[in-house]
């Protein structure tokens, strides 16, 4: 133990002195900006991840509940047709992925989330043959309550709940004229089938337009 | 430097002055714009001694297709030859008004002969199905699996397409969008199958009409545009917003309609849609002759399959060639009923151009199994007025089917023709600078018309 502590003594020795002399200033402080812009440009989201982000939108779905609730009314065929069409690989052909949206990629995305957001609307909002609609709790898109000819401002509101599941940011944040653009949607679908008997009523056919054009929206397919 | 080194070297110089024949140097062809295309992929690898570059006798490694080892009841072409023994071989077509010869697999082919330019000894340089695929169709081995360039098809539709509403429908074609100089419009619209187009673009009307879909593509056309106006780099929304404004054409009930697998074959029924071995992608043909009709795409490109044939189903191999061509044939003829969608009394097959290619041939001896393996010889179809037609390039040697000298005149010295070479020429022969798109390859001006 002495010869330890005798060690450490002899290893330590005399501290090094420092020559006295002015001090130096401090640097000057200097701001430096944060570059925020992008380094790269926008990618397609990967088939998959598109795909997966769908069946989570519209309630955590499997492909085949997906195909088998799309598929009444010719909405939606089977996931078969389209796995070249959606740019995902198919093995049995041999047929690689597709690095690139196309034309014919976004016909068939259009077909999938219209067929989806119809259903969502019939699940969430369309009260026919029931007492009133389920309660918000458990809707799976439309979690708002609708009301008939929204005003701009009741849009607003019901339109931000879409607008944050399918975008993921609230609406009050986006470019300022989406707002505007989708409520003349809206309205424009609304007239077009105020006197038509159809499956939906007006509203609701404007709410699953909208819901339709969200799923597709270029913020959604990129990132 | 000694004086005989610098002879050698100003000689050397010299020569290459004389054989060199740079790209740049070749007359440029007058640019296509209303021309249109159309790429097979005979798919799987075909055995060239059964068309193209027909053998009917033991020499070498060479064992003919014979009535042992080919189902030869369906070939309509094959005239019987004494081989040996009981085994009979064909007869080779060499028609004398023409210096082609073929074997049986050509069919009907056969008849439309004064159109066809034939490549064989296309030098392969592997014996893999993605590799070939690839070489035969953007010119380039695999690099490490990933394809290093763009398809020809790509290649067309970007110099000469991308105005059209489908400029490039590729339906199992082996199609690469690589390059950064690339016009997204030339991006290839891939599909398992031809009646998927038309499945892709059906609607529902119970819920939507014409008019709420216009407006829904409407505000997505818009919402691209507010974005690119507003994106450090706008070409990604600029391609979302010039593809959803191409959408309400394409929704339009009569096209959808135009497109289903049903009424392409009621209207195109001289096809063989039920055709043994590839029967799947016959439809596609009659799409591309309905596309252009309509003046809706440049290119299409498709896969006629099955030919890979390793074991005793090489017995089909040549009723499989049989169809494939039989197709081609049927696909020619019906063109050459249709006019021309923009060129008064034009025919559609005066402006249609195609190309046909295979991964890579099939070995010369028969396997153990009785089928034939991979070998790294090619050959290729062209038909079009471009092409001196009626003939062919190339060469392969007696012995063992391998890719000899061509007799052109490179500028890396004599050797067999490679894709590079045969896609290059297609290129310039529609006035595209085939450097653009290729590493590799010059152009063989004497198969140019």
């Amino acid at each position: 133990m002495k010869l330890a502590a005798l060690l450490a003594i002899a290893a330590c020795g005399a501290p090094a002195t420092l020559a006295p002399g002015p001090s130096e200033p401090l640097p000057a402080h200097r701001t430096i900006a944060i570059d925020t812009t992008p380094k790269e440009r926008r990618r397609m989201v990967p088939p998959e991840v598109y795909l997966r982000a769908y069946l989570g939108w519209f309630g955590g779905l499997v492909p085949l509940d997906v195909q088998k609730r799309a598929q009444p009314k010719g909405l939606f065929d089977a996931w078969d047709d389209y796995l070249a069409a959606l740019g995902l690989p198919d093995y049995r052909i041999d047929l690689p992925r597709q690095g690139q949206s196309n034309t014919l990629m976004a016909a068939t995305l259009g077909r999938l989330g219209e067929a989806l957001c119809v259903r969502a609307v019939e699940h969430d909002l369309h009260v026919a043959g029931k007492a009133k609609p389920p309660p918000i709790a458990a809707r799976v898109v439309f979690a708002f309550d609708p009301v008939a000819r929204p005003s701009l401002a009741q849009f607003t509101d019901r339109f931000d709940v879409l607008h944050r599941l399918f975008l993921g940011y609230p609406a009050k944040l986006s470019p300022p004229d989406r707002v505007q653009r989708f409520y003349l949607l809206y309205q424009q679908i609304a007239a077009e089938h105020g006197a038509k008997k159809g499956p939906l009523t007006a509203d609701e056919t404007a709410w699953a337009a909208v819901c339709s054009a969200l799923v597709q929206h270029p913020e959604a397919e990129l990132y | 430097m000694k004086r005989r080194t610098a002879l050698q070297i100003l000689g050397g110089g010299a020569a290459a002055l004389v054989f060199r024949r740079p790209l740049w140097a070749a007359a440029t062809a007058p640019a296509a714009s209303d021309e249109f295309f159309i790429f097979v992929h005979a798919a799987g690898g075909w055995d060239v001694t059964l068309w193209a570059d027909p053998r009917n006798e033991r020499k070498g490694i060479v064992e003919p297709a014979s009535s042992e080892n080919t189902d030869i009841a369906p070939i309509t072409r094959w005239k019987p030859a004494r081989l040996d023994g009981e085994a009979d071989t064909f007869e080779i077509l060499a028609p004398g008004d023409c210096a082609l010869r073929f074997g049986p697999g050509i069919g009907e082919l056969y008849d439309l002969r004064h159109r066809l330019t034939v490549v064989n000894g296309l030098a392969m340089n592997t014996v893999s199905h993605p590799d070939g695929t690839a070489f035969s169709a953007t010119g380039r081995h695999l690099q490490g699996g990933r394809l290093p360039a763009a398809s020809v098809d790509v290649a067309i539709a970007n110099e000469l397409g991308v105005e059209q509403l489908l400029p490039d429908v590729s339906v199992q074609f082996p199609s690469s969008f690589v390059g950064e100089q690339l016009d997204r419009r030339a991006i290839p619209l891939r599909v398992a199958n031809a009646g998927t187009i038309s499945k892709s673009l059906a609607r529902s009307d119970a819920y939507f009409t014409d008019r709420d879909r216009d407006a829904i593509t409407a505000i997505l056309s818009d919402e691209a545009h507010a974005i690119a106006n507003r994106s450090t780099y706008p070409e990604t929304y600029q391609r979302l917003e010039s593809q959803d404004s191409a959408l309400p054409h394409l929704l339009g009930d009569e096209l959808k309609a135009a497109f289903t697998q049903k009424v392409l074959q009621d209207s195109y029924p001289e096809f063989d849609y039920k055709a043994r071995f590839i029967g799947g992608g016959v439809l596609a043909a009659a799409f591309a002759v309905e596309a252009m009709k309509r003046n809706l795409v440049r290119c299409v490109c498709f896969a006629l399959g099955g030919l890979d044939t390793h074991n005793q189903n090489y017995k089909q191999h040549a009723h499989t060639q049989q169809e494939l061509f039989g197709t081609i044939a049927t696909l020619v003829k019906r063109l050459d009923r249709t006019p021309h969608p923009t060129r008064r009394s034009a025919k559609l097959s005066e402006h249609t151009h195609i190309l046909v290619v295979s991964d890579f041939c099939r070995t010369p001896q028969i396997n153990l199994s009785g089928g034939r393996d991979h070998y790294p010889n090619n050959s290729a179809l062209a038909i079009t007025p471009r092409f001196k037609a009626g003939r062919s390039f190339g060469k392969t040697d007696h012995d063992q089917l391998l890719p000899a000298d061509s007799g052109l005149r490179f500028s890396d010295g004599p050797r067999p023709i490679a894709p590079p070479d045969l896609l290059a020429t297609f290129l310039h022969a529609f006035g595209v600078e085939p450097r653009r798109y290729l590493r590799d390859g010059e152009v063989v001006t004497e198969m140019l018309a």
